[in-house]
């Protein structure tokens, strides 16, 4: 098996490979002569971008940019295609949120270059803080959505999607779903352009056009009729959609309609069911739903369910249609399929087993009542901090500097873990940047502010220790600090800077200073913190747990806002260039007559390294999992850790 | 590419923690089935419950697969890398259903924090053969992964065990052969061997 790197960029048109959703959408990108990517990590897009930026490290054809934020990433995309060029945005669905303010201002401006927003949803939230369906935004601001129900579409999208958005010079969305960007599938790649293949950049050009490129209201005011003359054309046009088709038996009385990777659910589960006698519409647009094929689809119809996951977007349209038209037959849809978490072929099974009368093949809850045995018995195993992860010596740190009635906003990022046992630190997480703002809405519901007469002093101050990660402090944290030092908040505002965004696959961002292209310019977090004016600012490095401790201390004593970063690169990260480069590093181990039982280095720490011994009644640490930080021998009271020689062994 | 019959739809279920290369075993027989000439669909799982977390992946192949993921009930095969994960995902094997798993526990930390007690596999025995009638059949896959050079070939190990799996349709040597050619020159030796340990420990337990 080649490394994607080459995959993706394969001279090869017909040639068979297994690539996973994300990455088919890079080799469609190029495929469809992408000029200009730019995007923020997020699962489950993030694969999508890493992949364009190997591409871009590569082949200097095609500029990408890993952006602070997703509304600047949108911003800077979307340019490109005002210019005339072919450009994508990618993230993931809360990352719309961000962009939402361009978007929905800037779609009746349209676009001259074909202009794809790839969003990946996360039904069942594996990786999120909710699971909005893209699909209502889609409605919302009147843009097509091309959903894939398989690797093979996911990568034939994204041309079919430029060609789509240069015709209507308007918006195209992308929508996978964790299930899509995360399947790895066989593929057929297909033709590179000259230009990708020649490694040509493309420059565009931007012809001024006040009023269309302004919006002020006199403008703006033209463009929502425009808008929703567009959506109508794209509706026709879709009717010979290659990604829309009907299938099955042409006699049938009941049919199913499957959107996006539902299809692949509905036909495995008519396969299983052995059901032959139903008509399918196959739909890869959700919205808008081409009437002219659903009304060919419903001909001689007499009862219909539509399989979709999450929101009923496709059964409000079709239900609003057949009413429209008179049509009085029963559409099932959310009545039958759940609304709520992601679609799996039981779900499919079980509905279209009751929209058809029959018996599923398989007893689930039968499974399900024998599953309860098992599950008595499994104990937890949620994810957890990394060994030798620098934020958990962070977090321990601030338990041990701060009462334990302080309260702890977080954020987004792998430190969102800290909510779990033993550490518990995080008291609250909202949305990227949120731990910033909430700490000093805190602070101002709970103290006042520092500017306040009757500001709170002494005893009676409420202690506030928030967290927040590097990349999501450039992200979202930066306006949200501006406004607690500007409001003078009482707080205290620890960086937990890993110098990479780590959560979505280590991905740089200004403080890790590099780009695709070559070098970029470091941003340095305590200069940003220093000339915003905050009241007190630290660098110290976590591994050295004391230190971490007595800075957030001193930050504690100071009225106002105290920024401490606490750095030291991504354990997983380090550990990885590491093995690359066939380093060894030092692993620790318990001395067994030293060690009293305590279980303070489980109970309080919890580095997934160290285990109960039940026998010995001893801690002890795994040698396969220890990375070596150190912090178990700076927590333990008894010095019952001590580094070993050896440590992994080149692979 | 094997000889004989293509398969409609072979279902394959692997489990076990983040970090024990649970996806590079399913990418791997992922390009085992493509070059073998099948239909493919591996569903991973990325991001946060990767880190350490209990991780699930699926392998489908045949003439026949539409989703990335495996039904409950429908697995052929679960292959884990850690006892209790075989337990924890036992729902998704077919009846009559085989399950690999690498006998050597890794008690989560809830389990040390004495939140949480973990199961012997005696018990596990009982629930997986008992209630939903597959085969379990736990062996030291790491202790092998050693001896052939590197712990991190565990999941050759299994790979290797998987093989043996009756009517299992890609053969021995074609999926041996993709891992060969998979793997960094360097690793190929231990590999081989780690691939060769997983086939004879499965022949032993299966009575081949």
């Amino acid at each position: 098996m080649a490394k994607v790197t080459d995959i993706v960029l394969w001279d090869k048109p017909g040639e068979r490979v297994l690539l996973l959703g994300n990455q088919a959408i890079a080799r469609g990108a190029i495929e469809g002569n992408i000029a200009v990517f730019a995007a923020y990590p997020g699962t489950p897009s993030s694969e999508f971008t890493d992949t364009m930026a190997l591409i871009a490290r590569k082949n200097p054809g095609v500029y990408m940019e890993y952006s602070t934020n997703e509304k600047v990433a949108f911003e800077a995309a979307l340019s490109a295609a005002w210019s005339g060029l072919r450009a994508m945005t990618a993230m993931k669905h809360v990352g719309l949120n961000v962009a939402a303010d361009t978007f929905l201002s800037a779609v009746g401006m349209g676009v001259e270059g074909g202009f794809i927003i790839m969003v990946a949803d996360d039904p069942s939230m594996w990786s999120s803080q909710n699971e909005q369906d893209t699909r209502v935004y889609a409605k919302f601001a009147n843009v097509p959505v091309l959903e894939p129900s398989s690797v093979q579409e996911a990568k034939d999208m994204v041309k079919y999607g430029f060609e789509l958005s240069e015709k209507f010079k308007h918006f195209v969305i992308l929508r996978t779903t964790t299930r899509t960007s995360h399947m790895r599938g066989d593929v057929v790649l297909g033709e590179l352009p000259d230009d990708i293949r020649n490694e040509r950049r493309r420059f565009g050009e931007f012809k001024k056009d006040p009023e269309r490129f302004v919006d002020i209201p006199a403008h703006a005011r033209k463009f929502h009729p425009k808008i929703l003359e567009k959506i109508e054309k794209i509706r026709e046009e879709l009717n010979n959609c290659p990604f829309n088709w009907i299938e099955g038996d042409e006699n049938a009385k009941v049919g199913i309609i499957a959107p996006g990777l539902a299809y692949a659910y509905v036909k495995e589960a008519l396969a299983w069911l052995g059901v032959k006698n139903v008509r399918v519409l196959k739909l890869g647009t959700p919205f808008p739903v081409p009437y002219g094929l659903l009304e060919k689809f419903l001909d001689g119809l007499e009862k219909v369910l539509i399989v979709e996951e999450l929101e009923p977007v496709v059964e409000e349209q079709v239900k609003t249609w057949a009413y429209d038209k008179g049509l009085r037959i029963p559409i099932h849809g959310k009545d039958l399929v759940p609304r709520v978490y992601e679609m799996t072929t039981r779900r499919a099974v079980t509905a279209i087993a009751k929209f058809l009368g029959l018996e599923t093949p398989v007893d689930f809850e039968e499974i399900d009542r024998k599953y309860e045995k098992a599950a008595k018995i499994v104990p937890p195993r949620p994810p957890s901090l990394c060994p030798a992860c620098p934020h958990r010596n962070t977090f321990y740190a601030i338990r041990r500097a701060a009462s334990l009635r302080a309260i702890f906003p977080s954020d987004i990022g792998c430190y969102t873990l800290g909510v779990l046992p033993p550490l518990k630190t995080v008291d609250t997480t909202v949305a990227m940047g949120g731990s910033i703002g909430v700490a000093h809405g805190l602070s101002i519901a709970l103290n006042g502010s520092v500017a306040e007469k009757e500001h709170k002093e002494g005893k009676d101050k409420k202690v506030i220790v928030a967290t927040i990660g590097d990349s999501t402090f450039f992200h979202t944290g930066l306006p949200a600090l501006a406004n607690a030092i500007y409001n003078r908040s009482n707080v205290v505002i620890v960086v937990m800077d890993n110098e990479i965004t780590a959560m979505t696959g280590d991905q740089p961002n200004p403080g890790t200073g590099e780009t695709p292209h070559g070098p970029g310019k470091r941003i340095l977090i305590e200069d940003v913190a220093r000339a915003m004016g905050a009241d007190y600012v630290a660098v110290v490095d976590p591994y050295d747990i004391k230190a971490t401790e007595n800075a957030i201390r001193e930050a504690l004593k100071v009225d106002g806002v105290s920024v401490v970063v606490a750095r030291q690169p991504c354990a997983l990260y380090r550990i990885g260039q590491m093995r690359r480069r066939g380093e060894k590093w030092p692993i620790y181990r318990v001395i067994e007559e030293k060690c009293t039982g305590c279980k303070i280095c489980i109970n309080a720490y919890g580095c997934p390294a160290i285990y109960w011994d039940a026998e010995s009644k001893k801690a002890k640490v795994d040698p396969l999992i220890c990375w070596g930080c150190g912090g178990c021998a700076q927590v333990c009271p008894f010095g019952a850790f001590e580094p070993v020689d050896g440590g992994e062994k080149d692979e | 590419m094997s000889e004989g019959e293509m398969v409609r739809e072979y279902n394959i279920v692997i489990t076990g923690i983040g970090g024990q290369g649970i996806l590079t075993a399913a990418n791997l027989l992922g390009w085992a089935a493509l070059h073998a000439g099948y239909k493919v669909r591996v569903g991973e799982v990325h991001g946060m419950s990767q880190r350490f977390g209990s991780v699930i992946a699926y392998v489908r192949f045949g003439e026949d697969v539409y989703g990335a993921m495996v039904p409950e009930g429908k697995a052929d095969v679960l292959l884990s890398f850690e006892p209790v994960e075989a337990l924890r995902y036992v729902n998704y094997v077919k009846k009559g259903g085989l399950v690999f798993s690498n006998s050597r526990p890794v008690p989560p930390v809830q389990v040390s924090m004495g939140l949480a007690s973990y199961p012997s596999l005696d018990e596990m025995r009982e629930i997986i053969e008992g209630e939903f009638g597959a085969r379990f059949m736990a062996f030291d896959a790491e202790k092998l992964a050693v001896e052939a050079g590197n712990v991190i070939t565990t999941n050759v190990v299994l790979i290797g065990a998987l093989t043996q799996t009756p009517d299992f349709p890609l053969s021995a040597e074609h999926v041996k052969e993709v891992i060969r050619v998979s793997v960094p020159p360097k690793a190929v030796e231990a590999n081989m061997k780690a691939f060769d340990l997983g086939v004879k420990a499965a022949k032993e337990m299966l009575k081949l």
